[in-house]
């Protein structure tokens, strides 16, 4: 079974129905053919959109819910030294942010992929993949 | 098929050879089954509690890409 690492947009996503790829991130998320894993910083930025952006408090709570079920699946992935050195290599490399990059570090060697709704900094690069393109 | 050695309490083991005698089958094909529940089980729980947390949501206008980056912290 492959193992997709989602990062805050294609989470987000699929909780926001005004979002272009709500309905591909929803169908990812309760897909139960593939296991799901996550970042440590994707607690915060979720937390952060629905609070900053959304101005939805109330979401936070079903968001982190939603992490913790990823967590129980795939796993969550710690913001180590040794992740967030690789990250700073490839943020380098590849002009996007250490944030950014952090994701692509999670994803490691092996048969992982990262999904994004990052078109910018992410798709277009090749270092991750929209919902439903895994 | 490979074969491992895995070590566990011998009251745990007596419960796996009853399981194993009540279906008629190996010890090793009790505990091949069992580790096959607990990975399969895990994407199915969490694609189930998606599915009941993915319903009543209210739009939030979407770019949530754009989103996540302007609401990280700026230097």
């Amino acid at each position: 079974m492959s193992t997709l690492l989602l990062d805050a947009s294609a989470i987000l996503a699929a909780f926001d129905p005004g979002d272009r790829h709500h309905e591909t991130a929803r169908v990812l998320l309760a897909d139960d053919s593939v296991t799901l894993a996550t970042l440590d910083l994707a607690r915060y930025e979720v937390a952060n959109v629905a609070v900053c952006a959304w101005r939805a408090p109330d979401a936070v709570a079903p968001l982190l819910f939603a992490l913790d079920r990823i967590g129980n699946d795939g796993g969550v992935v710690a913001s180590t030294s040794t992740l967030l050195t690789r990250a700073a290599e490839l943020a380098e490399r590849h002009a996007i942010s250490v944030y950014d990059a952090a994701y692509v570090a999670a994803v490691g060697e092996g048969d992982r992929r990262l999904v994004s709704c990052d078109e910018r900094d992410l798709v277009s690069k090749g270092l991750a993949v929209l919902p439903g393109a895994h | 098929m490979a074969k491992v050695m895995v070590s566990m309490p011998a009251e745990l083991l007596a419960e796996v050879d009853a399981e194993a005698r009540r279906l008629g089958t190996s010890r090793s094909a009790v505990l091949r089954g069992f580790a096959e529940a607990a990975l399969r089980g895990r994407p199915a729980d969490r694609a189930a509690a998606m599915r009941l947390l993915l319903r009543d949501l209210s739009s939030h206008g979407g770019n949530s890409a754009e989103q996540v980056k302007a609401t990280r912290p700026r230097p």
